[in-house]
């Protein structure tokens, strides 16, 4: 099979969702000797836009996401030590939980999943994470975006404290909250630079701010 | 004046039947218990000591919001079925509480492998204290106000909680399985039913929360297989009229009257009224409570003048000819102004006494 053939069949088997058939072709790829990071963009990254231009037109759904995700997650798992080997840096860092009172993952687990699955690194703090939380690790960490996720609207006056105190504490990454409670209104209010209504706009909005294409 | 909870009650069942006798549009707001430890004062500790308390405490928060609804927040196919479900199964520890808020199930904690799902047994709601105490507070409404909250059931809401994220690799590779859970869960369901009739008496309509029939969470088809197929079947056993709540965006409501007998939808998705307007005309028998009127939106960031003018346009496009009633979801949070939440009943009574003044509307 000539080199392109695999990428796309690569592809092909992540935008199904298809972790085993993926794995196939990612080694047959690597025994033919392709560039990982010709792999990365044309095989993984593609499949991912593939799979959100599905959702986008309402073809796929949160289910078919999930599988491609988990797909592209495998694959890089294998990628990964081959890519960090061709010094081939990650596309970011990001920082990433549910506030404070909220235990809704299902959005987080999503973005998690897909911005991994393209090579970023992430950070989950997980759920109910508390503002001085984020400020810690985000001191530590250094991350270029934080992610705020939530699915209550309750969830909105811990999403100004974390925001709040994020900035109090000079924290100079962009944050970027996320959740159909919201609003271009509500993100103005909450102080956040950006807003997603679910996942996978989430995703290509953490993509347009680190200015990846 | 005291609250006249006859009058509301009248009022809503002539909303819900499309009476042309209704005098006004009627407030109906979900004020959860956030909203309910704020206004009364307690924790939501406090509120579950006692079906008085709980009571109690909701009728002054409803009276202070000038609604014409009432419930016991808590007795919904959320957090406290969750609940239930992790005392059965003894994984209490799952369960974070906090102090103004309801307490929350880790999702999918409690059944985290198939194995959880196979032996996953059905609560006997009558031996959990919190359901209980729950039910025995709508029994006091009933007795104090003459004012009985429905009952409040759901199957994808709380599917979503036993399993968590992990329900949409099994809608594609698992879908059996995911199936048994359902049947799990709408088992548990009629048994929350059954408890409500022995203890409370009939209700008059069951409130259901389909979160299942949201579109950016799954085709219309999963939807009817998740969710869809069950409240069928519970219309099938219970012949009791349904109210469908969903706060996702955007909800199937369109395609789910098409295909299910639905007496009212309760959401705020689409923001467009022109869906709505197209709603009504399609389903002139279904009652629409909300519309477009959204918490995070111009009750959380408006003004009380921007929050009237949505009541004006929800009012003007939906309340000619009844089968409407005013009410933003989804739940009122703690940072909501309350000057823009009573700004609601001053404009439904400016704006939405019938007949309606509709050369003032315009």
């Amino acid at each position: 099979m000539k080199d392109n053939e695999i990428l796309e069949k690569l592809k092909i088997s992540i935008v199904k969702g298809k972790s085993e058939e993926a794995l196939d072709f990612m080694h047959q790829a690597i025994n033919a000797n392709i560039d990982p990071k010709q792999i990365l963009n044309e095989a993984i990254i593609r499949g991912a836009e593939d799979v959100g231009l599905k959702y986008e037109e309402g073809e796929f759904f949160l289910a078919d996401l999930l599988l491609a995700a988990d797909a592209m997650i495998d694959c890089m798992d294998i990628i990964k030590p081959k890519l960090i080997e061709g010094k081939h840096k990650s596309l970011g860092k990001i920082l990433i939980g549910t506030p404070e009172g909220d235990i809704h993952d299902i959005g987080k687990t999503l973005v998690i999943a897909l911005l991994k699955g393209q090579g970023f690194d992430v950070i989950d703090l997980g759920v109910d994470v508390p503002p001085e939380t984020f400020v810690e690790v985000a001191m530590n960490e250094n991350p270029d975006i934080i992610g705020i996720s939530g699915l209550l609207t309750m969830t909105i006056s811990k999403m100004i404290e974390t925001v709040t105190m994020l900035k109090r504490k000079g924290i100079k990454a962009k944050i970027v909250v996320g959740g159909g409670i919201l609003s271009e209104k509500s993100c103005k209010h909450i102080g956040a630079d950006a807003w997603a209504k679910d996942g996978w706009e989430g995703v290509k909005l953490i993509k347009d701010l680190m200015e990846v294409n | 004046m005291p609250h006249d909870w006859e009058a509301s009650k009248l009022r809503l069942l002539g909303t819900f039947i499309g009476s042309p006798n209704i005098d006004r549009v009627p407030f109906f707001p979900l004020a959860c218990e956030e909203m309910i430890c704020r206004i009364s004062g307690k924790t939501f500790r406090e509120l579950i000591s006692s079906p008085k308390t709980y009571g109690n405490a909701a009728i002054q928060t409803y009276e202070f919001l000038k609604a014409d609804t009432i419930a016991i927040p808590t007795a919904y196919a959320g957090p406290a079925e969750a609940l239930a479900f992790a005392e059965t199964n003894n994984k209490e520890d799952v369960i974070k509480w906090f102090d103004y808020k309801v307490f929350m199930a880790e999702q999918g904690a409690i059944c985290k492998t198939e194995e959880d799902i196979e032996k996953l047994e059905i609560p006997d709601h009558s031996k959990i204290s919190l359901w209980d105490t729950c039910y025995s507070a709508i029994d006091f409404l009933r007795e104090k106000i003459k004012f009985q909250p429905s009952c409040a059931l759901g199957i994808w809401s709380v599917v979503q909680q036993l399993r968590g994220p992990q329900v949409y690799r099994d809608m594609r590779k698992n879908p059996e399985l995911l199936l048994q859970l359902c049947e799990k869960v709408y088992q548990s369901q009629r048994d929350l039913f059954n408890f409500y009739n022995e203890r409370i008496g009939p209700s008059g309509n069951i409130f259901f929360t389909g979160y299942a029939f949201n579109k950016h969470m799954m085709s219309f088809e999963d939807a009817m297989k998740f969710e869809g197929q069950f409240i069928k079947r519970l219309q099938n056993e219970t012949r009791v009229p349904i109210v469908l709540h969903n706060c996702g965006t955007p909800p199937y409501f369109d395609e789910i009257c098409n295909n299910l007998e639905i007496s009212a939808i309760n959401g705020s998705h689409p923001l467009d009224i022109e869906y709505w307007v197209k709603f009504k005309e399609n389903h002139p028998n279904t009652t629409i409570i909300g519309a477009n009127i959204d918490v995070s939106r111009e009750l959380l960031n408006g003004t009380p003048l921007e929050v009237e003018e949505k009541v004006k346009e929800n009012i003007r496009h939906l309340a000619q000819g009844g089968r409407y009633a005013v009410g933003p979801i989804c739940c009122l949070p703690w940072g909501v102004s309350l000057n823009n939440i009573l700004t609601i009943p001053k404009a439904i009574k400016k704006w939405g006494t019938y007949p309606l003044q509709t050369q003032l509307l315009y």
